[in-house]
């Protein structure tokens, strides 16, 4: 994705790039080369095995289980019509919206979390997901406005980020006192949702229950399809901001001194974050410690070299994908929301995060 | 003049202060008995004060508003002086019960009790309490570990990390058991209406030993605010006196969790505020909580009952409403207090 700093310092006479150790440099047509970093490639296929198994995993499992031959065979070729329904119309949306939000979660996490040089400023702890969960409630119980929810979650996203922001006093805000003016924030918001669903007529208020917990159960037809589409243009938007975001990650004059234009990287990345955030509500509800476990995963796996956008994305879906099949299958004619499951794993590891990791940022 | 140093209470300023409070303690309460979200209007309730009114107005008054109003007095001062202790203890100005994971600790032991099978009735409070110890040495736990206790924000963090797990815990626990479910609905809302006296009386005891506990240890947390080497050169001992705080903080939230269920924000917001008008010292502040964490709790019950007429929101929306802008009001101010 990047050049390599070498080939950028002229030497004597010929340009020699050679690839940094662990890297792999690709020539391009038209003078271009493309550095591949092997411990990154290694991850992201690593994790995109583990992804495709679990799928498989998720698809066989529910009220009648499958052998993964025959998910396969209804995927790819002929099974009875009963199979194919079940396979196809039933699990396959739901495992689709599980990947696509989890990856969005997931990839909006990363981004803040380079943003703000916290790995624990993910838009599920600073109140991003209460922003847009209670706009999107407050479409669903018609106040305000006719907007559709996730339009609204979108706007909820920005205002709750712009106040976070603001209230911690600009956007180049380091450390903890901006997480906690989220907490408050998310606290705040999270407020007014309770009292828009105590307001609402029950039938609205169970219209609108979906939103607050978190589950794949609900899933807007149109809002995955914003996702999908989303998230492909949040992915190329952040393999182009990852050059800039990996030097950003140095201080602010060092980076301005490499000829990063620091502010437009800081504005565009941030609203891409809240944008996939919005996006992944809409379509999964508040499930925000997806947004930090999965940059955590992927951090361990890939280098440190560069900001690692697409194994977060990859482990995000992955972990949407797990928990929402756990969801499903701990109390089995229940289904447990995937919210519940992952603040269940999530919140001993943002403790274990907090307490016995020490300081440092992504 | 010295003299008036040597006692907590003895500046004019603060006299005043707290004579202010009362009355308007005593206001709101006044206010909270004759309005309410039903049809009995403040003229009925008031016929009733004065010993007529028709049988409704009585009941509503007498039956429904009443307990809640003593119920919103009590977990009021209960959580003011917790939050006061546990700020003190943690030299930390955001611990507050709800945001350290405490209260949440309380609400999932009363659930797993019931999910086990007890009697909703008979164990609450004991076990909310147990529940609310446990939550308190989580957190303290945090403190002490290495870096947390120094910096206020990450320990916010590490209670939001927990009371975020246990709040899923809980949830888990009520989507098993639909029984349970059914019984503490209502209960872990966090509000004061519809609560049983009963319930209050049982917690009078714990009350009055968390009470008997604060008034021996405020001298010496005072003592301690000064620093450790301080505190024991007066002849104090930090670590008894800590241990003491922990359980009167335990105590007291326990007894008002298992009332009203966990109501977050207030532990937060009237020692804020009692500092603010009363200065650091931790004796001033905790007299000043006194009146004021009713004060708050009952003017929220209010607001509580007349925002969404005919319907009522739960009391614990409008504390975090209050409460937000004062939690990030405290992050945004330049240094952060140390206690």
């Amino acid at each position: 994705m990047q050049h390599t700093q070498s080939s950028s310092i002229p030497t004597s006479g010929t340009v020699t790039a050679r690839a940094p150790t662990g890297t792999w440099l690709i020539r391009l047509p038209l003078n271009g080369s493309l550095l591949v970093d092997k411990r990154a490639l290694f991850a992201a296929s690593l994790l995109t095995l583990l992804l495709l198994i679990s799928i498989v995993i998720s698809l066989c499992l529910g009220a009648t289980n499958y052998s993964p031959a025959e998910v396969l065979d209804a995927l790819f070729g002929e099974s009875n019509p009963m199979t194919a329904f079940i396979l196809n119309e039933l699990r396959l949306p739901r495992v689709i919206a599980g990947i696509l939000s989890g990856a969005g979660f997931a990839l909006a996490g990363c981004l803040m979390q380079t943003l703000a040089r916290n790995r624990l400023a993910t838009p599920g702890i600073i109140g991003i997901d209460n922003g847009a969960t209670a706009f999107a409630i407050a479409s669903v119980v018609g106040l305000v406005t006719s907007l559709a929810p996730p339009e609204m979650a979108l706007i909820g996203a920005a205002t709750a980020t712009a106040l976070a922001f603001g209230l911690a006093g600009g956007a180049g805000t380091r450390g903890y006192r901006f997480i906690i003016a989220g907490i408050g924030i998310g606290a705040l918001f999270g407020a007014f949702t309770q009292l828009m669903l105590a307001r609402a007529h029950i039938d609205v208020a169970n219209q609108a229950y979906p939103w607050t917990v978190g589950s794949l159960n609900a899933r807007p037809e149109n809002a995955v399809l914003i996702l999908a589409v989303g998230l492909a243009i949040g992915l190329v938007g952040a393999l182009f901001l990852a050059r800039a975001l990996k030097i950003l990650r140095f201080s602010e004059p060092v980076a301005r001194g490499l000829g990063v234009r620091v502010n437009a990287c800081r504005y565009t990345s941030l609203v891409l974050a809240v944008a996939l955030t919005a996006m992944a509500v809409a379509v999964a509800g508040p499930v925000g410690l997806v947004g930090l476990i999965g940059p955590e995963i992927a951090r361990h796996l890939s280098s440190t070299r560069s900001v690692p956008f697409i194994s977060s994305a990859l482990a995000g879906a992955l972990v949407m994908v797990l928990a929402d099949t756990v969801g499903r299958m701990m109390l089995m004619p229940l289904e447990v929301p995937v919210g519940i499951v992952t603040a269940i794993v999530g919140g001993p590891y943002l403790l274990w995060i907090l307490l016995v990791s020490p300081r440092n940022t992504p | 003049m010295s003299k008036t140093h040597m006692t907590p209470l003895g500046s004019r300023r603060l006299m005043l202060i707290m004579v202010a409070a009362v009355i308007l303690l005593g206001l709101a309460c006044f206010l909270s008995l004759l309005v309410g979200a039903g049809s009995v209007t403040p003229a009925d309730a008031f016929a009733v004060l004065l010993g007529q009114g028709t049988t409704e107005a009585q009941f509503v008054v007498g039956e429904l508003r009443l307990p809640r109003t003593l119920v919103a007095v009590v977990v009021g001062a209960a959580l003011a002086v917790s939050g006061a202790l546990l700020q003190a203890v943690t030299r930390n100005p955001l611990a507050e019960p709800g945001l350290l994971g405490v209260s949440a600790g309380s609400a999932f032991a009363v659930a797993l009790a019931i999910a086990l099978g007890a009697s909703a009735a008979t164990l609450k409070i004991s076990v909310a309490q147990f529940g609310a110890l446990a939550g308190c040495l989580c957190a303290l736990g945090a403190a002490r570990l290495r870096g947390v206790g120094d910096d206020p924000v990450r320990l916010v963090l590490a209670g939001a990390a927990l009371s975020s797990l246990l709040i899923a815990l809980t949830s888990l626990l009520l989507l098993i058991d639909l029984g349970t479910a059914d019984e503490i609905r209502f209960w872990i809302v966090g509000s004061v209406a519809g609560r049983n006296l009963s319930d209050l009386i049982d917690t009078i005891p714990s009350l009055l030993i968390a009470g008997v506990v604060t008034v021996l240890i405020a001298r010496p947390l005072a003592a301690l605010a000064l620093g450790e080497r301080v505190a024991v050169g007066l002849g104090h001992r930090p670590g008894l006196v800590r241990l003491l705080a922990i359980l009167a903080v335990a105590l007291l939230v326990g007894s008002a969790t298992a009332v009203a269920g966990p109501i977050a924000f207030v532990g937060l917001v009237v020692p804020f505020a009692a500092r603010a008008l009363a200065g650091p010292d931790i004796r001033r502040t905790l007299w000043l909580c006194l009146p004021l964490g009713p004060l708050v709790v009952v003017v929220a019950d209010i607001l509580s009952r007349l925002v969404v007429q005919p319907s009522e929101l739960p009391l614990g929306v409008l504390t975090a409403m209050i409460g937000a802008p004062v939690l990030v009001a405290v992050v945004r101010a330049r240094r952060l207090p140390t206690l």
